[in-house]
């Protein structure tokens, strides 16, 4: 049995060709743009070497550590909330829709597609003042309530990125947990059922312990993907009022490739890094316990 | 057991990384600085380059436009030149000329005629450091076709890139479009004066018409007025003293520049919800009526000219300067103006070939823009403008007797990161939550730490 | 701790879900009707799921009928004034919207395909293979998803630059792939893990090589996973702006993605009906991509049903 298993050619024959593309293709570019970080400049004026020089200004950058704040409330937001949300979907499809399910996860699913421009477009009608209201205004009128301008200030503009964001990933982590789900063999939960257990008492003891690994490894995609959140805060209010909902990416996108700097963008891109590979270690830490079974 | 062997993992690819890391920065910087020094000096008029094997024009994803008239060009007055040299095009989103133009030119590899960002094409810019761009004047002038050129193009040019060095397809010059509808009713006269513009405003105010509209949420309409007050207040080279060291932007009548516009707004001229509107709607509130005035550049034309879009009428819409500041250096006749995105001509390809095809284009260009596609260009007109919206003639007209100087906009001169604060910031200014002396304050500083 | 299923068992042993699994026991009349009456929250939980998630949609959809000033004055859900087509012949027909189709297709299927077959063969080497070195390699890889894709993209354009590949859709086919991979093999390692073992182990008794194991065994048993990961990636690579933008210069070697600029203009402009119009084509396409997909998925659980 172990010989299978272990059977190195096989080894060699499933792994080689994603290890040797990953690291040759992603692992030494990312290395390159690393290596910058100690650099400044770019590719046409040429690198000069700056030592630590990156990192001390990127402490000293008020702009910068805005940026990271911004990226983590986000980050922690988002991944609650999506997470959360899909899960509660995947339960839906998997125990209540069973295999009806197939319609309302195409049409839950389908936000995911929609292009960011054109969603942040639909977000802001529903946030507008003026002279095209948005239904929120709307009701906060209807309550008496006098009009808010929500992009206008940094809560309103992050907790609208936030609904936004939730409204078109749920779907998707749905249907990532949804197989997770799918995979939990039926007799362990036909018997569990005989046994009494049900509702709430059945998820929490049966479903939940089984489906950890999947719903580990999607709050653990959550969090890099959100940390890394982009294109919905540009579209949304462009970062702003101010700079004060840019995240980290929009900063370094900035950095890199409007300012010309490659060198410094090179080190908020390594901050951003080193930011997920902490994240991703406490979730692995924090559920250690478990997964090892 | 797991847990060991993780941990044994992690310090052997830190360290494996660290190898690559160290030797691919070395090769990369080497690479990076050392293949510019040969390029072709920019101030020579003569073609000194080399040509390359097809005209290559990069443009903008985004101006769709401009392709097609150079595309026309080629089959018909240019179809010479492109006999000679074929034309080829590409497309580079306008968020990322900079990216793009930044490592093309890295790797010798730069199209022969391209888009390029505002701050890498100065003397002292990435691309004109390296001796990539084209000196147009010189070359212009080597082949007789400098007087296609309109002198207020050249200007303007001068200005902001420091030297003629972009072909300009495009050429705009900003003011205030108003309804002359409302403004009959009203019994209002044209401002002249930052006083009148305001007694204006508040008249329309008064009588329950929303003044003013801006796009708020893309920031530079709102620091357009912001430095036209200043230029007006100052003159029209208060922002090269910002530049140059010789003013700060905390002094006095620039803060009083910032003080005027989060004035306006604090009015609530602009209407409900301002900051958040796009180009698109505030041009709609203008041109349905709903708005009196806006400030913005002659593309509006575009929209003007639709007369799907345009509700009022193209007759009623009007255009005036922006009005002088009392007591202030600047004059009513300086028009501020720029053009377009900049589209240089490769210094290292510019060989007699591709000056060819640069004076062809001068020559041909401004009146095949003008009769397609009712797009003004700095170009003059050379053929028979045949069926125009009197609204685009007015302004053509404006523009080609223009003999005064021009003068830019706000950030014009700032470097990239100042330039993106200026116009970010601005909706903190407008909306209270940041003072005129903080917003020039932080913004002074930004200038300061990117000298 | 964790499998805690020695709970004290409830009194009342009533399973809600007992309709789904036929022919488990027979229910009596009323039992039924009861249970079409506990089935009504959730289809009222169902049908507001379906406003919020379809609302926004029918908004596109109908504001592709509408004219950009209509649009602008009145960006609300509400029907158009008049159903103008014109916004989707102005979509198929700006620019060179079919090319741009084409190489979207041309790029997306060879990339997927790419991804999740490499992908799922190092996820199985990777959790169902036994080696040394395993976890660590997992963990290799995982870093993958840490790093901000816009790091690789300057080398790269260098790399591909250099070996003459940039007039091509290789380098739009090659980074999709590197891009798609961590992510890929990390899931797939994660949908392997929720295997039990025993069920490998039981099924290479008779003596197949272990490459055949991963074909006749594992390929098949994670039908599910490798449609929703390969739908996934169908989708992200679709979507993608950013790296189309980079690697391709020449007008025909766009993408759709990159074909919808051209609807946006220098200033800050954009034709909203056109852009909606576009997006509805996508949504139309990709529909039809999903459902079919979906079919397959119903077909895997089945499979999956028998197997359990």
């Amino acid at each position: 049995m172990q010989s299978i298993f272990g059977d190195r050619k096989t080894i060699f024959i499933l792994l080689g060709p994603a290890l040797l593309l990953y690291t040759l293709l992603k692992v030494a570019p990312v290395a390159w743009s690393f290596g910058l970080s100690f650099f400044e400049g770019n590719t046409l004026r040429g690198f000069e070497w700056v030592g630590v020089d990156n990192f001390a200004t990127f402490l000293n950058d008020d702009a910068a550590l805005q940026a990271v704040w911004v990226s983590v409330v986000f980050a922690v937001a988002a991944t609650v909330g999506q997470v959360t949300l899909g899960y509660l979907l995947a339960l839906l499809y998997v125990f209540v829709l069973r295999k009806g399910s197939s319609l309302v996860r195409t049409i839950v699913f389908f936000p995911t597609i929609l292009p960011t421009v054109a969603v942040a477009l639909l977000f802001k009608s529903f946030v507008a003042v003026g002279d095209n209201q948005g239904p929120v205004n709307d009701i906060i009128n209807f309550f008496g309530g006098e009009s808010v301008e929500v992009l206008a200030s940094t809560y309103g503009t992050m907790l609208t990125a936030i609904v936004m964001t939730l409204w078109s990933s749920m779907g998707f982590y749905a249907v990532l947990l949804y197989a997770g789900l799918l995979d939990i063999p039926e007799d362990v939960v036909e018997s569990a059922r005989i046994d009494g257990a049900s509702g709430l008492r059945l998820v929490r003891h049966i479903i939940l312990p089984l489906s950890l690994p999947i719903l580990l490894s999607s709050i653990i995609f959550s969090f890099n993907s959100t940390l890394k959140v982009f294109d919905s805060l540009l579209a949304l209010n462009n970062g702003g009022p101010g700079t004060s909902t840019s995240p980290l990416t929009l900063f370094m996108y900035r950095t890199a490739f409007e300012y010309a700097e490659y060198g410094y963008g090179s080190t908020i891109a390594l901050v951003l890094t080193l930011l997920c590979l902490v994240f991703t270690l406490a979730v692995f830490r924090s559920t250690r316990r478990k997964v090892e079974d | 057991m797991r847990k060991t062997r993780s941990r044994r993992f992690i310090p052997a690819t830190a360290l494996a990384l660290a190898a690559i890391t160290s030797l691919a920065a070395c090769s990369g910087g080497g690479g990076g600085g050392g293949e510019q020094g040969g390029g072709s000096g920019s101030g020579s008029g003569a073609a000194s380059g080399t040509d390359p094997d097809k005209f290559t024009v990069m443009t903008a994803n985004e101006n769709p436009t401009l392709e097609s008239l150079l595309t026309q060009l080629s089959e018909d007055q240019c179809a010479a030149e492109n006999e000679a040299l074929p034309i080829e095009h590409q497309k580079v989103a306008q968020a990322d000329v900079v990216q793009k133009i930044t490592l093309l030119a890295s790797q010798d590899a730069m199209p022969a005629h391209t888009i390029a960002g505002t701050a890498l094409i100065r003397p002292d810019g990435d691309l004109g450091a390296a001796g990539l761009v084209q000196d147009l004047q010189a070359a212009l002038e080597d082949s007789g076709g400098w007087e296609n050129v309109l002198p207020a193009a050249a200007s303007t040019e001068e200005n902001v890139y420091g030297g003629f060095v972009s072909m300009p397809y495009q050429y705009n010059i900003e003011g205030f479009w108003y309804n002359k509808q409302i403004f009959e009713e009203q019994g209002i006269e044209v401002p002249t004066t930052w006083e009148d513009l305001l007694a204006a405003a508040d008249t329309l105010q008064q009588a329950g018409v929303q003044p003013m509209t801006t796009a708020g949420a893309q920031g530079f309409p709102l620091t357009r007025l912001m430095g036209m007050y200043i230029f007006r207040n100052v003159g029209p080279d208060a922002m090269e003293a910002i530049r140059d060291g010789d003013a700060k932007l905390t002094d006095e009548e620039y803060v009083a520049g910032a003080q005027a516009l989060a004035d306006l707004a604090a009015t609530g001229y602009f209407g409900e919800g301002f900051t958040t509107r796009d180009g698109d709607t505030s041009t709609n509130l203008f041109l349905t009526g709903t708005a009196a005035m806006t400030y913005d550049g002659s593309w509006i034309l575009g929209a003007v000219n639709d007369p799907e879009r345009n509700q009022i009428g193209g007759e009623n819409v009007g255009f005036f300067p922006f009005p002088e500041v009392e007591g202030g250096e600047g004059s009513i006749e300086q028009y501020p103006a720029n053009a377009g995105a900049p589209m240089i001509i490769s210094a290292k390809t510019y060989g007699p070939k591709v000056a060819d095809w640069v004076s062809c284009i001068a020559e041909n260009y401004g009146g095949l823009a003008l009769n397609e596609a009712g797009v003004i260009s700095g170009f003059t007109v050379n053929e028979e403008v045949t069926d125009i919206s009197p609204n685009t003639a007015e302004i053509q007209e404006l523009i080609s007797g223009i003999d005064e100087e021009t003068v830019l906009w706000f950030e014009a001169l700032f470097d990239p990161k100042s330039n993106s604060l200026a116009s970010t910031n601005a909706t903190l200014l407008t909306t209270g939550q940041m003072t005129a002396e903080d917003y020039m304050a932080a913004l002074q500083e930004s200038i300061d730490a990117n000298k | 701790m964790a499998l805690d299923i020695s709970a004290p068992p409830a009194p009342t042993p009533a399973p809600p879900r007992a309709t789904a699994s036929p022919g488990r026991r027979r229910a009596p009349g009323w039992r039924s009707t009861k249970r079409v009456l506990r089935r009504i929250p959730v289809w009222i939980l169902v049908a507001a799921l379906m406003v919020v998630v379809l609302y926004p949609q029918v908004w596109m959809v109908l504001g592709s009928f509408k004219t950009q000033s209509e649009f602008l004055s009145n960006p609300a859900l509400s029907l158009p004034e008049t159903w103008q087509f014109d916004n989707y012949i102005t979509a198929l027909t700006n620019g060179n919207v079919g090319r741009n189709y084409l190489n979207s297709v041309l790029v997306t299927i060879p990339s997927v395909i790419l991804i999740v077959f490499i992908g799922v063969a190092a996820g199985y080497a990777l959790e169902v293979m036994i080696w040394k070195g395993q976890r660590g390699t997992l963990l290799y890889i995982l870093a993958g998803i840490m790093v901000p894709g816009q790091m690789i993209l300057v080398p790269l354009f260098i790399v591909y630059f250099r070996a003459g590949l940039t007039n091509s859709l290789l380098p739009l086919i090659i980074t999709y792939t590197v891009m798609g991979l961590p992510l890929t093999t990390f899931l797939m390692a994660t949908y392997f893990r929720a295997v039990p073992r025993e069920i490998f182990e039981a099924a290479t008794m008779d003596g197949s090589s272990p490459l055949r194991n991963f074909f006749v065994i594992g390929v098949p048993m994670m039908r599910n996973a490798i449609l929703t990961v390969g739908l996934v990636q169908f989708f992200s690579v679709w979507n993608d702006l950013l790296i189309a933008l980079t690697f391709t210069t020449r007008p025909d070697l766009a993408t759709i993605q990159v074909g919808l600029l051209s609807l946006s203009d220098e200033y800050g402009s954009t034709q909203y009906g056109p852009l909606f119009a576009a997006v509805s084509i996508n949504i139309v396409v990709l529909l039809v991509v999903f459902l079919a997909l979906n079919k397959k998925i119903m077909a895997g659980m089945a499979g999956g049903a028998v197997k359990g």
